[in-house]
C-alpha cells in the first residue's frame, strides 16, 4: 500500500539488493573518510572514557529474566511498545520538517531557488486525509527512520554540492573516481571560503539563529537539537554521512579528516538554537515523510550521483545508513562497521565532551572578562597605558627622548615598557591576524573597540579624584587603599593652607643676588624654557587663507608663547637695573656664572627675538668684567694658569655662550657693534678683560665684524669715522699691556685666541698702529717660532699657525723671519 | 617614574650594582622594572674570594629594595637631558601634590 505515492514497503520486503529505503543512499564520501580514518589517532580512548560499571553487574541472577520480561525465544520478535524516543524522534523530524518547508516557502528565504521541485509536492500533500504522524508505527516491526542530519556536517557538503549540482544536472550516474576529481577541483576553489565561513563563526559565536539558513543545506534536513544529537550517539546510531572535508582544507583540529571540520561548530550552534525556533506542533500539515521525497528531487546531486553502494564500493562496504543494513551484511562486514562506528562514537562523543561549555558565556560577557583583565593590567603598569604622547612624555620624558637622540633599541614604536597594555593589545591583535589568517573584521573592530574602551577606562580612571580611603560604617579606623604608585600613606598631615605663607615672599624681596633666589630664578628660566619647547611640539598648522577658526587657534597659541616668553624674559632678570659700583653682581650676570646658568643660554637664544637678544649681549659686554670667566680668569700669583674649575668654567662659556653672542654679532648691525665696542671702553677695565680668553674673544668678535662690514662695502663713511676713533682708543689703551694678554709662559699651551684677537687688531689697524703692534708682540713672535722648532713637527707647525695668522694679517709672514 | 625611565636607557649597558648587604656585582643590565627590580647578566662578582657562593652564578634578578647604588657608564648618561627630566618630574610631583 501506498500512502501519498510513497513506497512503504519495508527494507525486508523488498526484494533484490537494488531495493532499498530513500536514506539507504550511500554516503558518497565515507568511502574516504574510512581511508583516512586508517591514521585516526584519538585522544580520548573508549576505555578512558568508558567507567566499568557495566563489568560490575550482577550477572548470576538472570535467569528468571525471560519470565519477568516476557522474552521467551530468540525467534520471537520484540515489540517497540518501549521505544519512546523513536516516536518523538518521529515527532521532531516533523517538527524540523515543518520549518524547513515553512522557510522554503517563505519568500524572504532567498537561496531556496535551486530547489523548485519542492513546491507543486505541496498540493499533492492531501488536506484531506487526516494524518496522525504515527501511521508507521501501525507496523509492529517498524523502526524509526533515523537518519542522518547531514545539515549537522554541511558546512563543507554546502559548498561543494552547487558544483556537483552543475556538472551532474541529470541523473546522471558517476563513478567514485569522478566525484571524487570534481571534489578535489571544486574543493580547492570552495575550501577556502567554507574554512573562512568555519572560521569566522567560530570567533562570532553569536547564537543568532539562522533559519533562512538551514533550507539551504543539502538535503533541506531540518536543524538538529543537541537533545536528539546526544540521543543518537547514546544509541551508538551516528549520522553516517559526513562529509569527507576537501582537499583544499586544513586541517584544523589536528586529528586525521575523519571528521569535518564543521562539524562541532554546528553542533554548537545547534546546541543553542532555542526551541521556540521551532513551530509548534499543530503547524504542521505536510506528511512527515516529506522529506523522503526529495531524494528524487534534483536538489540532492550528491547522492544520485554516486552508484549504489554494492557496484561501486572499492572495498565491497557498503555505506550502512540505517541499522537495518546490518542484518543484511557478511559477520565480516558487520565487525568492520560495528569497530567504524565505534570510532565515530567515540569522536562524537569526544566532540560533545569539549563543546559542553560552550555557548555558557555571551560575547558580551567575554567582552567584560577581557575588559576587566585589562583595566588590572593598566593598573598594574601604573597608568601609563595611554596612547597619548604627552602623558608618556610626562610619566617617561628622560627614556623618550633619549631615545630618540640615541635611537635605543626598541622593537616598535610604543615599546616603552610601562605601555603594558597596548603592548598586549597590539600583540592580540597580531596573534589574532597571524593565526586566523587575518580575515575576520569583526575581531579587529573588536580590539579596536576594546582598546578604546581601556583608553577610556584609564582617562575616568585618572579623571576620577581617587578616593584613597574608605570608612566603613561601624568600622573602627580607616580603610586605606594603595598600589604601586601610591603607598598606602602611613602619615595623613594636612598641607597649611599657602594664604598663611608670606615668607616666600619676602625672602625675593631681600635680595636678587643671593645664591638662592639665583637657583630660583634659574630653575624658573628652565621651567618656562620647558614650557616653550613644548609649546613649540604643539604649534597649530599654519592657518590658511579664511579659515577663522584655524586662524583663531593660531594667534591663541602666538598669544600662549609671548606670554611665555615674556615670563622667560622676567626669570632672567636681564632689565633689573644696572646698579653701579654694587657689591652684588647683577642678576643676570650672577645667572651666568651657575654652569646651568651658560648651558641654558643656547636654549635662550632660540626663543628670544633680536631685540633680546641685543639686550643680553649688551648686558654680558658691559658687565664683562665682572663675568666670573672673566674676573676669575687671572692667575693666582705665583700659579701658571686658573683654577680646574674656573677652566672649566670658562670652557663652558666658550662653548656654550660665545657661539649664540657670535651668531648675534656677524648679522648685527655696524652702529651696534660700534655701541658695544664703546661700551668696552667705556664700562670695563679693557686691561683685565683682554687678559682673559672670554675677553679677548668678545673683543675679536666685535673687531673681526667691523673688518668684514667695511669689507663688504655696507658702512657708511660716518659711521666708519666712529668706529676708528672708538678703535684708536682701544688700541692706545690696549698697547701698554698687549704683552701680558698672553697667558702664562710661552710653554702653557694655547695661545691661539690671542693670535686671532692680535689679527683682529692687525687687520682693523693703520700701518702706523700695525707698526706698533708688531713691535708690542716682536718678542712673543720670534719665541714662539723659537719654540715651535723644538716641538714635534705637528705641533711646532700649529703654532707656527697660529702666529701666521696675525703675520699675515699685517702683511707678513713667519717664512719671512727665516 | 624616573629612574624607571632612566634605567631603561641603560639596558645593555655594564653597570656595577652595590647590594646592602656590601656585595658587588658587575653585569650588563638587561631589565628594570616599576620597583627597580634589577635583572643582570654575565655577573662578576667583585671581591669573589668573599663571596664564594656566587662564584658560578652568571645572571641574576635583584630585588629592588636591596640595591643600595648603581654605577653608571657616564658615557651613556645625558646629563643636560636628565636634568630636564628631573624638573619635569618635580613639576609633575607638584602638580599631583596639589
Amino acid at each position: 500500500m501506498a500512502f501519498f505515492g510513497f513506497d512503504t514497503t519495508l527494507p525486508r520486503d523488498r526484494d533484490g539488493p537494488g531495493a532499498k529505503g530513500f536514506f539507504e543512499n550511500p554516503d558518497p564520501f565515507a568511502d574516504i573518510a574510512r581511508a583516512n580514518a586508517l591514521g585516526d589517532d584519538d585522544v580520548i580512548d573508549f576505555e578512558d572514557t568508558y567507567d566499568g560499571l557495566g563489568d560490575q553487574l550482577p550477572d548470576d541472577q538472570d535467569e528468571f529474566n525471560d519470565d519477568t520480561f516476557g522474552g521467551a525465544g530468540p525467534d520471537k520478535s520484540v515489540g517497540r511498545d518501549f521505544d519512546f524516543f523513536g516516536k518523538t524522534a518521529q515527532v521532531s523530524d516533523a517538527i524540523g520538517e515543518e520549518q524547513v518547508r515553512f522557510s522554503l516557502q517563505n519568500p524572504n528565504a532567498g537561496r531556496v531557488a535551486p530547489q523548485p521541485a519542492q513546491v507543486p509536492v505541496q498540493p499533492t500533500a492531501p488536506q484531506t486525509t487526516k494524518r496522525s504522524g504515527y501511521e508507521k508505527y501501525s507496523d509492529p516491526g517498524y523502526i524509526p527512520d533515523l537518519q542522518a542530519k547531514s545539515s549537522v556536517w554541511g558546512v563543507s557538503q554546502k559548498k561543494a554540492e552547487p558544483a556537483a549540482a552543475a556538472a551532474a544536472p541529470s541523473r546522471k550516474m558517476m563513478s567514485l573516481e569522478e566525484v571524487e576529481a570534481q571534489m578535489r577541483y571544486h574543493g580547492h576553489t570552495t575550501a577556502t571560503p567554507a574554512a573562512e565561513a568555519f572560521l569566522r563563526s567560530m570567533v562570532d559565536q553569536s547564537w543568532v539563529p539562522q533559519p533562512q539558513h538551514l533550507p539551504t543545506r543539502p538535503d533541506g534536513f531540518p536543524p538538529v537539537h543537541l537533545d536528539l544529537l546526544q540521543a543518537q550517539m547514546k544509541q551508538g546510531h551516528l549520522p553516517p554521512q559526513m562529509p569527507h572535508p576537501p582537499p583544499g582544507m586544513p586541517e584544523l583540529y589536528g586529528g586525521p579528516g575523519h571528521m569535518p571540520p564543521g562539524a562541532p561548530l554546528h553542533m554548537m550552534q545547534n546546541a543553542n538554537l532555542p526551541p521556540q525556533n521551532m513551530p509548534p506542533p499543530g503547524l504542521r500539515h505536510g506528511p512527515p515523510q516529506a522529506q523522503a521525497q526529495r531524494p528524487q528531487q534534483p536538489q540532492q546531486p550528491l547522492q544520485h550521483q554516486v552508484p549504489p553502494p554494492n557496484r561501486t564500493s572499492n572495498n565491497g562496504m557498503p555505506v550502512i545508513t540505517n541499522p537495518q543494513q546490518l542484518m543484511h551484511l557478511t559477520e565480516e562486514q558487520r565487525n568492520t562497521y560495528l569497530v567504524e562506528d565505534a570510532k565515530r562514537a567515540k569522536r562524537n562523543h569526544k566532540i560533545f565532551l569539549l563543546s559542553r561549555g560552550n555557548g555558557l558565556m555571551t560575547p558580551q560577557d567575554k567582552n567584560f572578562i577581557t575588559r576587566i583583565q585589562l583595566q588590572q593590567l593598566v593598573a598594574a603598569a601604573g597608568n601609563v597605558a595611554d596612547s597619548d604622547p604627552e602623558a608618556v612624555l610626562a610619566e617617561d620624558f628622560y627614556y623618550q627622548v633619549y631615545s630618540q637622540i640615541r635611537g635605543a633599541p626598541r622593537q616598535h614604536p610604543h615599546q616603552p615598557l610601562g605601555h603594558f597594555a597596548q603592548t598586549y593589545l597590539l600583540q592580540t591583535g597580531n596573534r589574532l591576524g597571524g593565526h586566523r589568517r587575518g580575515n575576520f573584521q569583526s575581531a579587529d573592530n573588536h580590539m579596536q573597540r576594546m582598546q578604546q574602551q581601556v583608553q577610556r577606562a584609564v582617562e575616568a580612571a585618572k579623571a576620577k579624584p581617587k578616593n584613597k580611603q574608605l570608612i566603613i560604617e561601624g568600622s573602627l579606623g580607616k580603610i586605606s587603599f594603595s598600589n604601586a604608585k601610591a603607598p598606602k600613606p602611613m602619615l595623613n598631615i594636612k598641607r597649611p593652607d599657602s594664604s598663611e605663607g608670606p615668607k616666600p615672599k619676602k625672602q625675593s624681596d631681600l635680595s636678587l643676588s643671593d645664591r638662592k633666589s639665583i637657583l630660583t630664578n634659574l630653575e624658573g628660566v628652565y621651567s618656562a624654557l620647558m614650557a616653550m619647547e613644548d609649546m613649540e611640539r604643539t604649534m597649530p598648522p599654519p592657518p590658511e587663507e579664511g579659515d577663522a577658526e584655524a586662524i583663531q587657534e593660531h594667534m591663541e597659541w602666538r598669544q600662549k608663547l609671548h606670554s611665555l616668553n615674556q615670563k622667560l624674559w622676567r626669570s632672567l632678570k636681564v632689565m633689573e637695573p644696572i646698579v653701579p659700583n654694587s657689591t652684588t653682581p647683577h642678576p643676570f650676570i650672577a645667572f651666568l656664572s651657575y654652569p646651568k646658568g651658560k648651558k641654558a643660554i643656547p636654549r635662550i637664544f632660540r626663543h628670544i627675538d633680536q631685540e633680546q637678544r641685543v639686550t643680553i649681549l649688551t648686558m654680558i659686554v658691559v658687565h664683562l668684567d665682572s663675568l666670573d670667566v672673566v674676573r676669575l680668569a687671572q692667575p693666582v700669583p705665583g700659579e701658571a694658569q686658573p683654577s680646574l674649575a674656573v677652566r672649566e668654567a670658562i670652557d663652558l662659556f666658550s662653548l656654550a655662550v660665545m657661539p649664540c653672542l657670535l651668531g648675534y654679532v656677524n648679522e648685527a648691525p655696524f652702529n651696534i657693534i660700534i655701541g658695544l665696542l664703546g661700551l668696552v671702553i667705556n664700562q670695563t677695565h679693557v686691561q683685565t678683560v683682554a687678559r682673559t680668553k672670554v675677553g679677548l674673544g668678545i673683543l675679536t668678535m666685535l673687531l673681526s665684524r667691523a673688518e668684514i662690514v667695511k669689507e663688504a662695502g655696507q658702512a657708511s663713511e660716518h659711521d666708519w669715522q666712529q668706529w676708528v676713533e672708538k678703535f684708536n682708543v682701544l688700541f692706545d689703551t690696549l698697547e701698554l699691556g698687549l704683552n701680558e694678554i698672553f697667558p702664562g709662559s710661552i710653554s702653557s699651551g694655547d695661545d691661539m685666541y690671542v693670535w686671532q684677537f692680535l689679527a683682529a687688531v692687525g687687520i682693523g689697524a693703520s700701518p702706523e698702529q700695525q707698526q706698533r703692534l708688531v713691535i708690542a708682540v716682536k718678542d712673543r713672535v720670534m719665541e714662539t717660532v723659537g719654540y715651535s722648532k723644538t716641538l714635534p713637527a705637528d705641533m711646532g707647525s700649529q703654532r707656527l699657525n697660529n702666529v701666521n695668522l696675525f703675520m699675515r694679517a699685517i702683511g707678513l709672514d713667519v717664512e719671512l723671519l727665516g | 617614574m624616573l629612574f624607571f625611565s632612566f634605567f631603561k636607557t641603560l639596558t645593555n649597558q655594564t653597570v656595577t650594582i652595590e647590594l646592602k648587604n656590601d656585595i658587588r656585582i658587575r653585569g650588563i643590565l638587561k631589565s628594570v622594572d616599576q620597583y627597580l627590580n634589577i635583572k643582570l647578566d654575565d655577573i662578576e662578582v667583585l671581591d669573589l674570594a668573599k663571596y664564594p657562593h656566587l662564584s658560578s652564578v652568571k645572571n641574576m634578578f635583584i630585588r629592588g629594595s636591596v640595591v643600595r647604588y648603581v654605577m653608571l657608564p657616564r658615557s651613556e648618561v645625558d646629563v643636560g637631558l636628565l636634568e630636564d627630566a628631573t624638573r619635569r618630574e618635580a613639576a609633575n610631583q607638584a602638580g599631583k601634590a596639589r
